[in-house]
């Protein structure tokens, strides 16, 4: 055991510091357009020094690099307060997936513009009808000679207005059993079978969409992992989503934290023994969530890819973002009325964490199953 | 970076598994709690004195906690933590035993060649008297009266034996969760098994949460102590408040998880329960633990 780090670890370390003190954009513009050309620049600068696809392959545009590496790189990002990138799907789950089941033609031509974020990705699984049973989904594909035709409807597609490709779960033999009938499928979003609408969600932003899908057309170059088998594939993105993400996800606590300290003390509020307690019991959450972390990248690094045991910490990661955002409505007291600064929306926000990536329920559910044992119900 | 066991601490951890569930299957436990006087034999103890445990904490702090959370897993009742504890603060226990006092109670006093307090003062010439304790797997006395002497700068073997306390909580939660898991396999009622009933599976994968998460921040704090002494207090801190409370929380969801059988005296799981519940409150309890996090980070 040794949680420091290695030599050529803390070299990397003070070479991406170094490197964002010189390159650091400062503040991100508002409004979404602006914000995303913003990342998109951004992730733009990282790539020319090779570390937007850090843990890819070399031979794909990657890094090669460990996963300490990639997290020392989250936790630099994050503790300088650098914006994230724009491709975030493509880079956490699509490339990932793609590495993971892809043909090498759809390495070679997928795999670079994700990387130069000229081919933005969004996400398209879940279905008004099929949230957490994923596998029910209704979105058909029809085989027409070497193309399929898709129709259905998707919804939490994020960044869906901004992107090329769209990772598709759609059902392809409906006579399978539903798990079995289902195949992953990327689609370009630029054609007119494919309607973008925004979903204005309980924070007034539109961060997700829906995608109303009519007769659009996939070549049967672009299935991943072969007809039939979607789910395998699905599953793939779904736990490189829990993994990869979630170790951002608990950086930006830790700098949320400090921020809820601040505000704490600006408030007076620094001397109420409820609140301390509140304070410090989130504190410790928050370590045991970076622990945590850092315990999944030693066996996952031992046993080559993430485990089902990615679920814990996402749910965990849900339930200590709320109950920050929660702690810092309370110290806020009746001020909390006013939704001005970045605390009413991040509680508002918050309440999303424990549905969006797979429901605290469902995650449970395959702790459960997956890691206890438990009989299936 | 690398956070898991050694070769060599992973090599501790197996012995540890192996003698102490030969030795101390839960009808011993059971027998010692209840129908031994001192809670130990003398055979039970020179082997663990021949396995070199006693002195074990001069290998590392990890390697002590690795012994801790077995010595939990198995509820295995010896006066081996005690004669650790008072040790780490400072007492000469040689090849006897040691005991600390702490608030005017002390575990194993009874059986002890020396006793410290929490300051490292050994303490002579005091009443002992046996007192009827929440938990049987331990003997417990109180201390009152005689003289203090010597003790000093006992700040890291404090946070060693608060760390050593916390781990065997890991060890109870560990071993709780199993037994709860276990059940909910096997029970029947509506004629399938309770574990696919989603109240008790998910309280199950609740307890998988905080026996995984007190284990992280427990190796965190343990390893701390040796190789990152400015993060240590802090460390020790979060171990103790979050592996406490999972020390009791978990055995406490176990115990609804089998239901009527789990109230009885009959079935071993109120031994975790209560050592669980014991350990919570030895070395500060987790709201004084949380107030020391709430200081040490500024607050």
């Amino acid at each position: 055991m040794d949680l420091t780090l290695s030599p050529t670890e803390r070299e990397f370390r003070d070479a991406v510091r170094g490197w964002i003190e010189t390159h650091h954009p400062g503040r991100e513009p508002d409004g979404d357009r602006d914000a995303f050309e913003f990342r998109r620049a951004w992730q733009r600068a990282l790539n020319d020094r090779g570390w937007a696809g850090l843990s890819w392959p070399t031979e794909y545009g990657g890094a090669g690099a460990t996963l300490v590496e990639q997290a020392i790189f989250y936790e630099e990002m994050a503790r300088a307060g650098a914006p994230s990138m724009a491709n975030v799907l493509g880079l956490a789950m699509g490339g990932p997936t793609v590495i993971a089941h892809g043909t090498e033609e759809q390495k070679q031509r997928f795999l670079p513009p994700i990387l130069s974020a000229d081919e933005i990705w969004c996400q398209g699984f879940s279905e008004p009808g099929s949230g957490s049973d994923l596998a029910s989904l209704k979105t058909r594909a029809v085989r027409n000679g070497d193309e399929w035709v898709v129709t259905g409807q998707k919804v939490w597609t994020t960044f869906a207005h901004e992107a090329k490709w769209c990772m598709l779960v759609a059902r392809t033999d409906t006579d399978a059993p539903k798990h079995r009938g289902l195949t992953y499928f990327l689609m370009d979003m630029d054609q007119d079978g494919v309607d973008v609408r925004p979903l204005v969600q309980i924070t007034g932003e539109a961060e997700f969409n829906e995608l109303f899908i009519e007769e659009a057309r996939i070549p049967d170059d672009n299935i991943v992992g072969g007809e039939g088998n979607g789910w395998p594939v699905a599953i793939t993105t779904l736990m490189h989503e829990r993994a990869g993400l979630a170790f951002a996800l608990q950086v930006q606590v830790q700098i949320v934290l400090r921020e809820l300290q601040e505000q704490l003390r600006e408030a007076g509020r620094a001397d109420d023994p409820v609140i301390r307690q509140r304070f410090a019991q989130i504190y410790i959450e928050a370590q045991v969530l970076r622990l945590n972390a850092y315990r999944g990248l030693t066996a996952t690094m031992k046993r080559g890819a993430p485990g089902p045991e990615g679920s814990l910490g996402k749910w965990h990661w849900a339930e200590v973002n709320q109950s920050l955002a929660e702690l810092a409505m309370d110290v806020a007291g009746s001020q909390a009325l006013v939704a001005e600064g970045p605390w009413p929306f991040r509680f508002l926000r918050s309440r999303a964490n424990s549905i969006e990536g797979g429901t605290t329920e469902i995650l449970k559910n395959i702790v459960a199953e997956r890691v206890l044992g438990l009989p299936r119900a | 970076m690398n956070f898991d066991l050694s070769d060599d601490q992973r090599t501790i951890k197996a012995t540890a598994r192996e003698f102490l569930s030969a030795r101390y299957p839960l009808a011993e436990v059971r027998r010692l709690a209840l129908d031994d006087e001192r809670g130990f034999t003398d055979r039970q103890w020179q082997e663990m004195v021949d396995l070199g445990w006693p002195e074990i904490a001069e290998l590392g702090t990890v390697e002590m906690v690795v012994v801790a959370e077995e010595l939990g897993y198995a509820c295995a009742p010896t006066p081996l933590q005690s004669t650790w504890a008072a040790g780490l603060l400072g007492a000469d226990v040689g090849d006897g035993r040691g005991a600390v006092v702490v608030d005017g109670l002390s575990a194993d006093a009874g059986t002890a060649d020396v006793l410290v307090d929490w300051d490292g003062a050994v303490v002579t010439g005091a009443s002992v008297e046996p007192v009827r304790a929440l938990d049987p797997t331990r003997r417990w006395f109180r201390v009152s009266g005689g003289s203090r002497d010597g003790g000093g700068d006992v700040e890291k073997g404090r946070g060693q034996a608060i760390v050593m306390n916390a781990a065997e909580s890991v060890g109870v939660a560990a071993r709780a969760m199993d037994m709860a898991v276990e059940y909910a396999k096997e029970r029947k009622q509506f004629d399938r098994p309770i574990g696919t009933y989603q109240a008790v599976s998910h309280a199950c994968a609740q307890m998988l949460l905080e026996v995984e998460g007190a284990r992280s921040v427990v190796y965190w704090a343990a390893w701390a102590l040796d190789y990152e002494p400015e993060t240590a207090p802090l460390a020790v801190a979060c171990a103790k408040a979050y592996a406490g409370d999972a020390g009791r929380r978990v055995p406490r969801a176990a115990l609804q998880v089998h239901g009527g059988i789990g109230f009885t005296w009959e079935h071993d799981l109120h031994f975790f329960l209560k050592r669980g519940e014991a350990n919570a409150h030895a070395y500060g309890d987790s709201a004084a633990h949380r107030e020391r996090v709430a200081v040490l980070t500024g607050l």
